[in-house]
C-alpha cells in the first residue's frame, strides 16, 4: 500500500506536504537571487526597497566579464567536442570489445569523476607549470577534457549497452562497411544520448571551478574564476546580476535539451 | 556459396578492439595518472626524502582538527541529505507524471545552476543581516541574529543545498524498481503501515540509500567550493586546506602528503560503493 499513490490516505498529505517544502528549498535561493539582482540596495537588503537595472550595467560597462564569459564557452566548447568524440571511440570499445581488463580500462577512465577535483586540480597546475601549458588555453581545453570525459562515456555506454548490434549487422550484410554501418546506423540510434553526452560534458567544464582557479592566469580567466574572485572581495549585487543570466542560461539549455530529446525521440 | 557463410561469422564477430579506447586512454595516462602520481611522489620526496609531512600531518593537532571537520561535516551532510532525499524520492517514485515532472524540473534546474551563483545565493541568505535572520527577528523567535555563516553550520546548510539531487535521483530509481504488489500483501497480511515501511520498503531501498549516501560522503569529503565560501577560515575543511598548502604557502611536500590521503580515504570509499551496487548500476544515475 505504502507504494501505491491512491491508497496513501493521510500520509500522502504529509509526504506531499514534505515534498513541496524540499522543493521550495531547492527553488527559493535561486528566484531570490534573480530577485536581489533587480533590487536597488547594494546590501542585497530584501525585500528590495526599489527596483533598478544598474548592476546589469555595471556588469555589461565591465569587459572582464564578457571576456571571462567567452573564454569559458571557447573552452567548454573545445572540451565538450573533444570528451564527446574520445568518450564515443572509447565506448565502442567498452562496450564491444574483447579484451583483458576491460572492466579496468572502464573504471580507470572513469576515476577522474570520483578523484576530488582540488587533487587533480593541483596535479595537473604542477604538471602544466613543468610542461610549460600553465595558464594556457590549451592547458584549460585539455584538463577539461579529462574531467568532462566520464560524463561522455557514461551516457553513451549505456545508449551502446542497449542497441542491438545486429541491426548494424544487417547493414553490413547489405553491403554497408563496418565503418559506414556504425555511421549511418548505430550513431542515429544513439543521437539522444550523443546529445545527453555533449551537454554534460559542456556544463562540466562550464561550470568548473577548482582546475580553473589554480590555471587562471591574469590574462586568462574564466568565468567561475571571475566570479570566484569577486566574490572573495564582497557581496556585490554585480554578481547577482551575473548570477541570473547564468540561471537564465541554464534554464534555456533545459528547455533546448527538452526540445531536442523529443525532437531525436521521434 | 559455402565460403560466403563460412565468411560471414569472421565480418560479424570481429569484436571491436581496444584500439577505439586508445585516445581516452593516452589522454587520462599522460594528462591524469601521470601528473597525479608525480604530484604524491612530491609528498615523500619534499623537501627532502622521508615520512616527515605525514608525521607532521597526523602529529600536529591542527591538522587533526581539520580531518575531523571534513569527517564531521560529511557524515552530518550524508545522514541529513539521506532523511530529507528519502520522502521526497518515495513521492517522486509513485507520483502522477505531470506533478512529478515539475519537482523532476526544479531539482534538475537546481543541479544545473551554476555551484557559484548556488553558494552565493547562501552566503546572501545565511549572512548576519540575511532574510533568514532578519525573519527569525521579525517573528521575534530571536532577539540576536544567529550566526549562520563562517562556521560549520552555513557549511552544512550550504552543501545539503548541492547534495540533494544526487541522492533524490538515484533513489527514485530504487524505489520504483520495488514491486508495489509486496507491499500489498504485506498489509493484507496485516502489517500496519509502520511496520511495511520498516520491514519492507526500507530494506528495499537500502542498496539505493548506502549507494547514494556513500557518493553524497565521498564528494562532501573532498569539496572545496562550499566550504570555502561558508566555512571561513577558522572552520577550514581538508579540500581547502590542500589548496592553501598549495597556493599560499607553497608547501607541496605537505600539501601533496594530504592530498594522498584525501584519495586514499576517497578511492577506497569507491571501490566499497564499486562493491556494494556495481559499476553499471552506480554510473547508471546520470
Amino acid at each position: 500500500m505504502l507504494l501505491d499513490y491512491d491508497r496513501l490516505g493521510g500520509l500522502r498529505t504529509a509526504l506531499l506536504g514534505f515534498t513541496g517544502l524540499v522543493a521550495a528549498f531547492l527553488l527559493l535561493p535561486v528566484i531570490f537571487i534573480v530577485l536581489l539582482s533587480f533590487g536597488s540596495s547594494r546590501w542585497l537588503a530584501f525585500p528590495p526597497p526599489g527596483w533598478t537595472l544598474k548592476w546589469y550595467e555595471e556588469l555589461f560597462a565591465d569587459p572582464a566579464w564578457l571576456e571571462a564569459a567567452l573564454t569559458s564557452a571557447r573552452i567548454a566548447t573545445m572540451a565538450a567536442i573533444l570528451a564527446v568524440v574520445i568518450g564515443l571511440l572509447a565506448s565502442f570499445a567498452l562496450v564491444r570489445g574483447q579484451f583483458r581488463g576491460r572492466n579496468t580500462l572502464r573504471g580507470l577512465l572513469l576515476t577522474p569523476m570520483v578523484l576530488p577535483v582540488v587533487v587533480f586540480a593541483i596535479a595537473i597546475y604542477a604538471f602544466f607549470l613543468r610542461i610549460g601549458l600553465g595558464g594556457t588555453t590549451a592547458g584549460f581545453i585539455i584538463a577539461h577534457t579529462v574531467l568532462a570525459l566520464p560524463f561522455a562515456i557514461i551516457p553513451i555506454t549505456a545508449a551502446l549497452e542497449g542497441f542491438d548490434k545486429s541491426i548494424e549487422d544487417a547493414a553490413i550484410v547489405c553491403g554497408a562497411s563496418p565503418f559506414e554501418a556504425k555511421l549511418r546506423v548505430t550513431l542515429p540510434a544513439i543521437k539522444i544520448e550523443i546529445f545527453s553526452a555533449a551537454i554534460f560534458a559542456f556544463l562540466a567544464s562550464w561550470d568548473e571551478v577548482v582546475v580553473a582557479i589554480f590555471m587562471a592566469s591574469p590574462t586568462l580567466q574564466t568565468l567561475p574564476v571571475k566570479i570566484w574572485g569577486s566574490l572573495r572581495q564582497d557581496l556585490s549585487p554585480v554578481i547577482a546580476a551575473a548570477s541570473s543570466l547564468l540561471v537564465l542560461l541554464t534554464l534555456s539549455l533545459m528547455i533546448v535539451t527538452a526540445l531536442i530529446r523529443r525532437k531525436l525521440s521521434k | 556459396m559455402s565460403g560466403n557463410l563460412l565468411h560471414r561469422p569472421s565480418i560479424f564477430r570481429r569484436p571491436d578492439g581496444i584500439g577505439g579506447a586508445l585516445p581516452a586512454l593516452i589522454l587520462i595516462i599522460l594528462f591524469f595518472v601521470v601528473p597525479v602520481v608525480a604530484l604524491l611522489l612530491r609528498s615523500v620526496t619534499e623537501p627532502v626524502p622521508g615520512l616527515q609531512n605525514y608525521a607532521t600531518l597526523f602529529g600536529d593537532g591542527t591538522y587533526a582538527r581539520v580531518f575531523f571537520n571534513t569527517f564531521l561535516v560529511a557524515t552530518v551532510v550524508t545522514a541529513v541529505t539521506v532523511i530529507v532525499a528519502f520522502p521526497v524520492a518515495w513521492m517522486l517514485a509513485i507520483m502522477p507524471p505531470t506533478l512529478g515532472s515539475i519537482v523532476f524540473g526544479i531539482i534538475i534546474l537546481s543541479m544545473w545552476t551554476n555551484l557559484l551563483t548556488r553558494t552565493y545565493a547562501w552566503m546572501v541568505l545565511l549572512q548576519r543581516t540575511g532574510v533568514i535572520n532578519r525573519t527569525l527577528m521579525d517573528i521575534g523567535l530571536i532577539s540576536q541574529p544567529l550566526p549562520l555563516i563562517n562556521n560549520l553550520t552555513g557549511v552544512t546548510i550550504g552543501m545539503v543545498y548541492i547534495m540533494l539531487p544526487f541522492m533524490i535521483l538515484p533513489l527514485v530509481g530504487t524505489l520504483r524498481a520495488i514491486d508495489p504488489m509486496t507491499l500489498r500483501a504485506a498489509a493484507l497480511c496485516g502489517a500496519s503501515p509502520l511496520e511495511a515501511f520498516r520491514r519492507i520498503l526500507l530494506p528495499l531501498s537500502l542498496p539505493g540509500i548506502a549507494a547514494g549516501g556513500l557518493m553524497v560522503f565521498v564528494m562532501s569529503l573532498g569539496y572545496f567550493v562550499t566550504p570555502t565560501l561558508l566555512g571561513g577560515t577558522s572552520n577550514m575543511m581538508l579540500a581547502a586546506m590542500i589548496a592553501q598548502m598549495i597556493q599560499s604557502l607553497l608547501n607541496w611536500g605537505l600539501g601533496s602528503a594530504a592530498a594522498f590521503i584525501l584519495l586514499v580515504v576517497t578511492m577506497a570509499l569507491y571501490a566499497l560503493q564499486l562493491r556494494l551496487v556495481g559499476a553499471k548500476r552506480m554510473t547508471g544515475g546520470i
